[in-house]
């Protein structure tokens, strides 16, 4: 097996502020190699945003991590900043929701691209830099690229703009590239044309990708292995088959069916249906007591009783359908009941 | 049959643009010519992308926004010939829940001065009695009248605004994006609770989404938007099962599904 691009092993995340130190995310595990999709789902408060950030190192003031995180071979919660400016942008690069905060309105497009080239190797001219950016803006679909270097950010539409974003997150092909919500903000169509985009780099450039979302659809279309995270705990992780049709935790299942669908298989011959809501909101660990973070919204939580409440529960090996790969749930219940009554 | 609720006869709004500015000395054309009707009971689905002018039709309805030109009739009376004191009647009986209910609230003020501002604005008084009995409608405890915004979740903030909207009895409710800042967990609930007080208590909707399955789902009826047009409208399964024009096409092709390839 070749050395996986992401390797992360027990990560908590805590923050301290006023004296007191709270976890905000624990004992967080996932394996992801080169060419690979990872889409970490999660509500509000699951943490799924902060591990993210833990693996670039960008943690906000009084967050610290512990456990280990290895990119590409680099461990990064030992590296010192020089390894770590090193690190970003060849190694690991990320992209946000908003491509607006994510470049500067004073500095045109070429400059942001032709920055972060000249970061990487400080030998390239600054002319060459400038020549890579243009190569770069086509290469991720923007018309007119050698025009286009020349714009600034508010120029650009928010679907052109988050394709300057990738083209400056990838100009130095990085081994992992972490996607935070890439296309929340855009609309339906532009965001099918940027996941098409996302998966054609990553299977050009062979790279590994970490999709955050709390989108199934956008899962759906992008992953190939998906971890769920609740409260900052690991929920359930598996093949994007598995997650989808055979889910092993309740909330996955409860997720699922809260999500709309257009599927035309759903047509309701004029009835009109309702979702599955889940009852009560998303927590954090930090406000989540000893037992399930879940159990306190949890349909099935009254089928195993107090153990719910008073211990969590481990992530452990599930049954993975054909070919599916290591699938877990930290669930008290050995298997979902086949019609699942997961809202209460 | 019964007049429609809402009814939009030819509506157009153009935006004035500072200074030549942007889109031109002529402005920008909103909503370009739309004839468009809501039923009495009737929940009608406004989608379309960011910049089509759902949001500006919607506010058309109650008065929030003046059209350029055509007219617009809700409940029977034509909205441009409506005094002041017209136009606040109407909205008494035309209620709007907004997208970010943390924003649409007084940060200041608790959920019992939120709520009996309503009532004080259209000078009637109310009883605690009748604002828990309001509170228990959309499913929140008494105990949330006396919290603040920042004391409740975004969901049970969106179900005092929607509590707000309830307050005076509307008529019809004009729901912009309502679920579109909230957790996929919690989003379910509050269309639940939309779509129940539509079957119990007659309220008519006219809910504008960017998310078609939403629409799909919790509308009797479907318009689609784009630039400034309706290019389809229909009933809600006819219009997802066959899109008719490319825009609605292109926009359910467009929607990724929670769901493997069959």
């Amino acid at each position: 097996m070749p050395d996986p691009v992401l390797q992360v092993e027990d990560l908590c995340v805590s923050f301290t502020s006023g004296g007191v130190t709270a976890d905000v995310v624990r004992d967080l595990s996932m394996r992801l190699d080169g060419g690979r999709t990872l889409a970490v789902v999660g509500e509000s408060g699951s943490g799924k945003t902060i591990t993210g950030r833990a693996i670039m190192r960008l943690l906000p003031r009084g967050a610290s991590a512990r456990g280990r995180i290895v990119v590409a071979g680099r461990e990064m919660l030992s590296a010192d900043e020089r390894e770590l400016r090193r690190a970003r942008g060849s190694d690991v690069a990320m992209v946000f929701q908003d491509s607006m905060s994510a470049l500067s309105p004073y500095l045109d497009i070429g400059a942001h691209i032709a920055q972060a080239v000249r970061l990487h190797d400080p030998s390239v001219t600054r002319r060459a830099a400038r020549a890579r950016a243009v190569e770069m803006l086509d290469r991720v679909g923007i018309p007119g690229p050698a025009d286009a270097v020349r714009r600034f950010p508010h120029e650009f539409s928010g679907g052109m703009r988050q394709r300057a974003v990738i083209a400056m997150a990838l100009v130095n092909r990085p081994a992992l590239l972490i996607a935070d919500e890439p296309t929340t903000a855009l609309d339906v169509t532009v965001q099918a044309q940027i996941l098409a985009l996302l998966r054609e780099l990553q299977q050009e450039y062979g790279m590994a990708m970490l999709l955050i979302s709390h989108d199934f659809g956008v899962v759906g279309s992008a992953a190939d292995d998906v971890l769920v995270l609740y409260a900052g705990r690991q929920a359930e992780y598996g093949s994007l088959r598995d997650i989808f049709d055979h889910p092993a935790h309740p909330y996955t299942a409860g997720l699922r069916a809260a999500t709309p669908r257009l599927d035309a298989r759903l047509d309701t011959g004029g009835e009109r249906t309702r979702l599955r809501a889940i009852p009560g909101a998303p927590t954090s660990l930090r406000d989540a007591g000893p037992g399930c973070a879940f159990a306190p919204r949890c349909g099935l939580a009254d089928q195993v009783g107090e153990r719910c409440v008073v211990e969590a529960p481990l992530p452990t090996v599930r049954p993975t359908s054909e070919g599916g790969g290591l699938h877990l749930a930290a669930c008290h219940l050995d298997r979902l009941p086949a019609t699942q009554e997961v809202a209460r | 049959m019964s007049e429609p609720i809402l009814e939009m006869t030819d509506v157009s709004k153009r935006y004035r643009t500072a200074g030549g500015f942007g889109r031109g000395r002529k402005g920008f054309l909103a909503v370009d010519g739309v004839s468009l009707h809501v039923e009495r009971g009737e929940a009608l689905g406004l989608v379309g992308e960011s910049g089509s002018g759902k949001s500006t039709l919607a506010r058309m309805a109650n008065g929030l926004v003046v059209p350029t030109s055509g007219t617009v009739r809700t409940d029977g009376q034509d909205v441009a010939r409506l005094g002041r004191r017209g136009l606040r009647r109407l909205r008494r009986n035309v209620a709007m829940v907004f997208q970010d209910p943390l924003a649409s609230l007084n940060p200041l003020q608790t959920v019992r001065q939120t709520l009996e501002n309503v009532f004080r604005a259209h000078g009637e008084t109310t009883s605690t009695a009748e604002l828990v009995a309001l509170l228990e409608s959309v499913g929140l405890g008494a105990d949330y009248l006396g919290r603040y915004p920042h004391e409740a979740s975004g969901g049970q903030l969106q179900r005092v605004a929607v509590a707000r909207a309830l307050a005076l009895k509307p008529d019809l409710i004009i729901a912009d994006e309502p679920t579109s800042a909230l957790d996929v967990s919690v989003r379910a609930q509050i269309l639940n609770l939309l779509a129940d007080l539509q079957r119990d208590q007659g309220i008519s909707f006219l809910h504008v989404s960017h998310d078609l399955a939403v629409i799909r789902l919790y509308s009797d009826r479907v318009a689609v938007m784009q630039r400034g047009r309706i290019v389809e409208t229909g009933p809600s399964d006819e219009i997802f099962r066959s899109p008719q024009h490319p825009c609605t096409r292109a926009l359910v092709e467009a929607t990724p599904e929670a769901e493997l390839p069959a």
